[in-house]
């Protein structure tokens, strides 16, 4: 009964929820975990089909996004502490300081 | 059997996804997502693959979970601090249409693909004398640049998140 569309139907319905989360919320902690559930999303596709072709070059590059996820929270949330210093929000609209000012 | 834990697994994973996209606070968002992490490591563990699933279990659900969960405590975010979102289920339902299509093609793609039984292997596949083999030999120009980019976040961090008094006086 588990078939490798299963396994899709589940990974992808994660990733859609990540994309759903960055389109939608406004919170900037929620964008971030959105993010995270998507790389989760395509880590689940990776490893499905590494164990369908008996290869482990897909969970190699698991590892490499997990790596590559570790390093963002490290740099996202080291953003986010400042931001929020500065602004005392978690709305990503209030955080505006890049635009160009004429055009407000 | 199997299929129990599967269906079990992937309830809990689509369960902690969504109560993350609909929680309006963010300490149960991370509780959700937390759930997810770790249905995830299971599905991992059903697929075969034991060192990621324990690379899961401690990079996602130890580090990266804790540290969200201790800076939304840390950070001491009242009501007024978080945004309203009027337009949330708007967005959703217009990110669900447009995502519909990439699924579709993607889930259609993939039942055309020939059939096989992802039971678990019993030894050897995916364990870690296998994965570091393969990591030292076949990738081992990517992993060095992997640990370099590692540095260069700690470096980073480290700099972001010092005081701007420091900076000027430098």
């Amino acid at each position: 009964m588990i078939s490798l569309t299963s396994y899709a139907f589940v990974s992808m319905t994660l990733f859609t929820i990540g994309v759903m989360g960055v389109v939608s919320r406004r919170n900037v902690f929620v964008i971030y975990m959105s993010i995270e559930l998507m790389l989760n999303g395509v880590n689940l596709f990776l490893v499905t089909f590494a164990r369908h072709h008996l290869n482990l070059d897909g969970q190699i590059i698991t590892i490499m996004v997990i790596a590559i996820a570790a390093a963002e929270a490290a740099i996202f949330l080291s953003v986010i502490i400042l931001l929020f210093r500065s602004k005392k929000s978690l709305d990503t609209d209030m955080f505006t300081a890049l635009k160009d000012k004429e055009s407000k | 059997m199997i299929d129990i834990v599967f269906l079990a697994l992937s309830f809990f994973a689509i369960g902690g996804a969504l109560a993350m996209l609909l929680n309006h606070n963010p300490m149960y968002s991370a509780l959700g997502l937390l759930i997810c992490v770790l249905s995830i490591a299971g599905l991992f563990a059903l697929l075969s693959a034991t060192f990621l699933f324990m690379v899961q279990l401690i990079v996602y659900a130890g580090a990266i979970m804790t540290l969200v969960i201790f800076l939304l405590m840390f950070l001491n975010i009242n009501e007024e601090d978080m945004p309203e979102e009027p337009n949330k289920h708007k967005y959703m339902i217009l990110a669900a249409i447009v995502m519909i299509p990439f699924n579709l093609v993607i889930i259609k793609a993939v039942s055309n693909l020939p059939g096989s039984d992802l039971s678990i292997v019993s030894e050897g596949f995916g364990g870690i004398k296998d994965v570091g083999m393969h990591l030292y030999t076949d990738w081992l120009l990517s992993f060095e640049l992997i640990s370099i980019l590692l540095l260069v976040a700690l470096i980073g961090t480290v700099v972001l998140a010092k005081k701007k008094k420091s900076r000027g006086a430098k």
